[in-house]
C-alpha cells in the first residue's frame, strides 16, 4: 500500500501545480488591490476557452496559443480593472466583490452564448504517454503542466526579486500610500497586477484544458480550489499560495487513496473549513486576529 | 456603603508596557469622578477594562460587590454599566431615535414569538420604548434630529445622541469618554447639568475622562489623575489642582 | 404632551411614518390576487418563481444586509430545504404542505451550524469563503447520497395537494406561494422593526458598541442565521413544489451568485429591496431564456450598472420616491 505513495505524491504535485498557479493569480490581485475576486474562476475559464479558440479556431499549436491566451487575458484584466474596479476602489468591499462577480458572470454568459452548454475538448497537442522514473509513472501532461508552471514561477521570481520593476511591486505590496508618496504610479500598478493575475489564471485555465473538458461552468470548480489553496497557504501570501496549492493537490491524492475516494472531491472544502476554524492564518499568513 | 465600582490593584500590560499600572480606586453611587491625565496615560484603557473591552493582566474589578473582570462586555452592560466612546460610536445607518433605542435594548421586554406574531404586548413594548426614546431626545433638546440617520449629524450632535443613548437605560454606572469634545459652550453647559442631575437624582456613579479643565472643576466630586498608567492623585478638584505631582505630569511631560 | 421647565407644552413630534407602511404588505398581495385569470401557464410559472425567490432573498438579506455578515451559506439552506421537502414527499409520502415547516426547521438548524464560524470570529471574506466551501460540501452530499437524493441524476418530487385541492396547477401554487411569501415578509418586517433588527444593525456597524449596550452579540449571530436558514428553507420547499425535480446542480455557486444579485440589485439591508430584487433578477433570465447565456451576460451588465450608478440598490431609488419604501427599525406610536 505504501508503495503507491510516491506515485500519488507525484500526480498530486501535478494537480497541485495547477492549483498553485490559480491561487497565485488570485493572491496577486488580492495583494494589489485587497479585492477578493469571486469571479476569478471565470477568468480561468476564459483562459481555457481562449486557448481553445487559438488552437481549434485559428489552428495554432499549443505553445503559441498558450502565450496568446496569457496576453489576451492580461489585457482583459488590465482593462477590466481600469474601467470597472478602479472607479469604485474606495467604496465598500462588497461592491468590489460583486463587480468582480458580475464580470465573471458576463464572461460565462458570453461563453455560453457562443458555444452553448456543450463541452469542448482541446485537441491533444502531443500524445499522452508515460515515462517511468523509478517507481513512478510521469505522464506527458504532468511534465508539461509542471514545466510551464515552474517556468512562470521562475519568471515571476526573477522579476519580483531581481528587476527594478520587481522592486516597485514589492514596494507597493508593502505600502500603497508610501509607494504613492515616492512617486510610484499606483493606479497603473493596480491595472498591471490585475492583468498579471488574469494572465496567470489564464495559464491555469489553458493547462487545465489539456486534459479536462471545457464547460462554461468550470470556473466555480476552480474558484473553490483556489480559495482552499490560498487559505491553506495563508491568505495574502504569495509563497503560501504556491505551497498551499501543491499541498492541496498532494493531500487530495493521498487522502483519496488511503482514506476514501470521497476526498478527491471534498478535500478542498474540508481544508477550507478546518483551517479557517482552527488556524485562520494558514501556514504562512499573518495572524490578523479576527478578520481578513 | 458598598462602593458602586471598585478597582483593586488593576494592571493591564501590553507587550512590555503597563498601560494601566496597579491602579486602585472606588466610585460611590451618585459620585462624579473625573479621570484626567496626559495623552497616553491609560485613561481609555481603564474604561476598557471596566466595560470588558480589554483584559486585566492583574487585579480585580468589582461592580456592586461582584467581580466582573472576567465577564464579557454585554454581560457587564446588562448589569447597568453604560459608556460613550472617545471617537464616538454611534450606529451610522440608524437614525438618532433608533440609536437611542439600542440603548434601551435591555429594557424592552419582547419574546421572539410575540414579536413575530405581532402580539399586542410586543407591539406595546416597542411603541412605549419609541415614545420614551423620543422624549429623551426632546429633553436633551435634540428631538428634531430623531429621524435623521446618525451619519448625517454634526460631530457635536452625534456626541449628544451618544450620551442620550448611554443614559437611556438609567444605568447605575456611566463612563463618559471625552463627552465635551466638539460641543459648543451652550451644549457643554447642558452636558454639565445633565451629568449633575444624573448623579444627584438617579444616584448614577459617573466616571468622566475629560481634557476640558473647567468642566472637570465644575462637575466632579473627585479628580483621579493618571500618568503613565499609574494613579498619581485622587482628591477633590481643588486639592488635585494644587498637587505638585499632577502639575509636573502635565507641564513636565505634557 | 410633556411640559418642560418653562411651562410650555412640548409635543413629541409624531412620527411622520404612517401605519400604511405596514398596509403595503397587505395591499400589494390583494391586488395580485386576480392575476391568475389573466396570465398563461408560463407567465404564472414565472410569477411563482418570483414569489419563491422572495423568502430566499429576504433570508439572505437579513444576514448580509442587516447583520452585515458575509455568510454565503444561502444556497446551502435553499438546497437543504428543497431536499428535505422532496425527500419527505417522495420517501414518506407526506403532502407538500406538511413539508414546509420541516424544511424551514432544517434550514434553521443549518443556520445555527453556519453561525459557529461567525461566533469563532471568522469574518468578512474568510466567512464568505468558508460558507462557500460548506455549500459545495452540501452539494457533494446530495450527489453521494444516491439512496436518499437520487444522486446527480436528481430526484422527482411527486405531485401533491392541499387537503384535496390540487397543487399541480400553477394558479393554485400561486395562492399558496403568495401566502407564504407575504407571511415571511411580514414576520421579517416585525423582526427588523424591533430590538432584534436594531441589534442586527448595531452589530453590523460596530460590534463592540453593540455589546456595550447590552446586546448579547453571539446570541444574535445565531438568531440571524437561524432566521435566515428558516425562511430560505421554506423557499426551498417552494422550489420542490414548483420545479418538481431536484438535482444537486441547481444549488451550486451560480445559484448563489443569482441570490446575491437579488439582494445587491434590490438593496442590501432593505426588505423592500429583497422583494424588488427578486422581481428583477428572476424576470430577467426568463425574458432571455430562449438564448442560453444571454441572461448571464445581461445579468452581469445589469449588476455592473447598478454598482456604478445605484450602489445602494433599487430600493434606494424607491425610497427617494416615497417614504413608504424607506426602511425603519422601530415601531411608531
Amino acid at each position: 500500500m505504501l508503495m503507491m505513495m510516491p506515485q500519488l505524491v507525484v500526480s498530486g504535485i501535478s494537480t497541485g501545480m495547477l492549483y498553485a498557479v490559480v491561487a497565485l493569480s488570485m493572491t496577486v490581485v488580492y495583494k494589489a488591490t485587497t479585492v477578493v475576486n469571486f469571479g476569478h474562476g471565470d477568468l480561468v475559464m476564459a483562459g481555457a476557452y481562449a486557448a481553445f479558440v487559438f488552437t481549434a479556431g485559428i489552428g495554432l499549436p499549443f505553445a503559441p496559443a498558450l502565450v496568446l491566451a496569457l496576453g489576451t487575458l492580461f489585457l482583459f484584466g488590465l482593462v477590466m480593472q481600469r474601467a470597472l474596479i478602479e472607479p469604485i476602489l474606495t467604496g465598500p468591499h462588497l461592491s468590489l466583490a460583486m463587480m468582480a462577480l458580475a464580470v465573471g458572470n458576463a464572461l460565462r454568459g458570453a461563453a455560453r452564448v457562443e458555444w452553448g452548454n456543450e463541452t469542448l475538448m482541446l485537441a491533444r497537442p502531443y500524445p499522452q504517454t508515460g515515462f517511468l522514473l523509478g517507481p513512478v509513472v510521469l505522464t506527458t501532461d504532468d511534465i508539461v503542466i509542471s514545466a510551464v508552471v515552474l517556468l512562470l514561477l521562475l519568471a515571476l521570481f526573477v522579476v519580483f526579486h531581481l528587476s527594478p520593476l520587481g522592486k516597485i511591486v514589492q514596494a507597493v505590496f508593502q505600502t500603497q500610500r508610501g509607494a504613492a508618496l515616492v512617486g510610484i504610479n499606483v493606479r497603473a500598478f493596480h491595472g498591471t497586477m490585475w492583468g498579471t493575475g488574469a494572465a496567470l489564471g489564464a495559464a491555469g485555465g489553458a493547462l487545465l484544458a489539456l486534459n479536462t473538458a471545457l464547460t462554461p461552468d468550470m470556473g466555480a470548480w476552480t474558484l473553490v480550489r483556489g480559495f482552499a489553496a490560498m487559505t491553506l497557504g495563508g491568505f495574502g501570501s504569495l509563497y503560501g499560495a504556491v505551497v498551499g496549492g501543491l499541498l492541496l493537490g498532494i493531500m487530495e491524492k493521498l487522502l483519496g487513496f488511503y482514506v476514501s475516494t470521497a476526498f478527491i472531491d471534498i478535500t478542498a472544502y474540508v481544508v477550507t473549513i478546518v483551517v479557517l476554524l482552527v488556524r485562520p492564518q494558514g501556514l504562512f499568513g499573518r495572524a490578523t486576529g479576527r478578520s481578513v | 456603603m458598598v462602593s458602586l465600582l471598585e478597582l483593586a490593584e488593576v494592571t493591564v500590560r501590553y507587550g512590555g508596557l503597563n498601560a494601566v499600572d496597579n491602579v486602585s480606586l472606588s466610585v460611590r453611587p451618585g459620585e462624579v469622578c473625573a479621570v484626567i491625565g496626559p495623552n497616553g496615560a491609560g485613561k481609555t484603557t481603564l474604561f476598557n477594562v471596566v466595560t470588558g473591552n480589554a483584559q486585566t493582566t492583574a487585579g480585580r474589578i468589582l461592580f456592586r460587590g461582584e467581580e466582573i473582570q472576567r465577564l464579557s462586555p454585554h454581560e457587564i452592560a446588562a448589569r447597568g454599566v453604560r459608556r460613550t466612546f472617545q471617537l464616538g460610536a454611534l450606529f451610522g445607518e440608524l437614525t438618532a431615535l433608533e440609536n437611542v433605542l439600542t440603548g434601551l435594548h435591555t429594557e424592552i421586554e419582547s419574546g421572539l414569538l410575540g414579536l413575530l406574531l405581532g402580539t399586542r404586548r410586543a407591539r406595546a413594548a416597542e411603541k412605549a420604548a419609541s415614545a420614551e426614546a423620543r422624549q429623551l431626545l426632546e429633553l436633551m433638546e435634540i428631538g428634531h434630529l430623531a429621524d435623521r440617520p446618525a451619519r448625517e449629524l454634526s460631530g457635536g450632535q452625534q456626541r449628544m445622541v451618544e450620551i442620550v443613548r448611554a443614559v437611556a437605560s438609567k444605568p447605575r454606572l456611566l463612563l463618559l469618554d471625552e463627552p465635551a469634545v466638539g460641543l459648543a459652550p451652550p451644549m457643554r453647559a447642558h452636558l454639565e447639568s445633565v451629568i449633575r442631575s444624573l448623579a444627584k437624582e438617579r444616584q448614577t456613579g459617573i466616571l468622566v475622562i475629560e481634557h476640558a479643565i473647567e468642566l472637570v472643576m465644575n462637575i466632579s466630586d473627585r479628580v483621579i489623575v493618571l500618568n503613565y498608567g499609574a494613579k498619581i492623585a485622587d482628591a477633590p478638584p481643588a486639592e488635585a489642582r494644587a498637587n505638585k505631582a499632577v502639575l509636573e505630569a502635565y507641564l513636565g511631560h505634557g | 404632551m410633556s411640559r418642560d421647565g418653562r411651562g410650555e407644552s412640548r409635543r413629541s413630534a409624531p412620527a411622520a411614518r404612517p401605519r400604511s407602511g405596514r398596509l403595503i404588505f397587505w395591499l400589494v398581495p390583494l391586488t395580485l390576487l386576480p392575476l391568475p385569470l389573466f396570465l398563461n401557464q408560463y407567465q404564472q410559472y414565472v410569477l411563482n418563481l418570483i414569489l419563491m425567490y422572495v423568502p430566499v432573498g429576504v433570508g439572505f438579506n437579513v444576514v448580509v444586509g442587516n447583520l452585515g455578515q458575509l455568510a454565503f451559506s444561502n444556497v446551502a439552506f435553499f438546497g437543504l430545504g428543497a431536499y428535505t421537502a422532496g425527500i419527505l414527499m417522495a420517501k414518506l409520502g407526506l403532502p407538500w404542505w406538511a413539508t414546509v415547516l420541516p424544511a424551514g426547521i432544517m434550514g434553521a438548524a443549518a443556520g445555527c451550524a453556519a453561525s459557529v464560524p461567525a461566533l469563532r470570529g471568522v469574518r468578512s471574506f474568510s466567512l464568505a469563503i468558508m460558507t462557500l466551501a460548506f455549500g459545495e460540501l452540501m452539494r457533494w452530499t446530495y450527489i453521494r447520497s444516491e439512496w436518499l437524493t437520487g444522486g446527480s441524476m436528481g430526484m422527482a418530487v411527486p405531485a401533491s395537494d392541499l387537503l384535496g385541492w390540487r397543487l399541480d396547477l400553477e394558479s393554485h401554487k400561486f395562492y399558496v406561494f403568495l401566502v407564504l411569501a407575504v407571511a415571511v415578509v411580514i414576520a421579517t418586517d416585525r423582526l427588523l422593526r424591533s430590538r432584534v433588527g436594531r441589534a442586527f444593525m448595531a452589530i453590523k456597524d460596530n460590534e463592540a458598541a453593540a455589546a456595550a449596550m447590552g446586546v448579547p452579540t453571539g446570541r444574535y449571530y445565531v438568531l440571524g442565521l437561524a432566521w435566515s436558514g428558516f425562511v430560505v428553507g421554506i423557499g426551498g420547499s417552494m422550489y420542490a413544489l414548483l420545479v418538481g425535480h431536484l438535482s444537486p446542480e441547481s444549488f451550486n455557486l451560480i445559484e448563489l451568485i443569482l441570490e446575491f444579485a437579488i439582494i445587491m440589485v434590490g438593496g442590501l439591508g432593505s426588505l423592500v429591496g429583497s422583494v424588488v430584487g427578486a422581481v428583477v433578477i428572476t424576470a430577467t433570465p426568463e425574458i432571455f431564456s430562449d438564448f442560453p447565456g444571454f441572461e448571464e451576460l445581461i445579468f452581469g451588465l445589469l449588476i455592473v450598472l447598478v454598482i456604478l450608478v445605484l450602489p445602494r440598490g433599487l430600493a434606494s431609488l424607491l425610497a427617494r420616491l416615497h417614504p413608504l419604501f424607506r426602511d425603519r427599525y422601530y415601531e411608531s406610536a
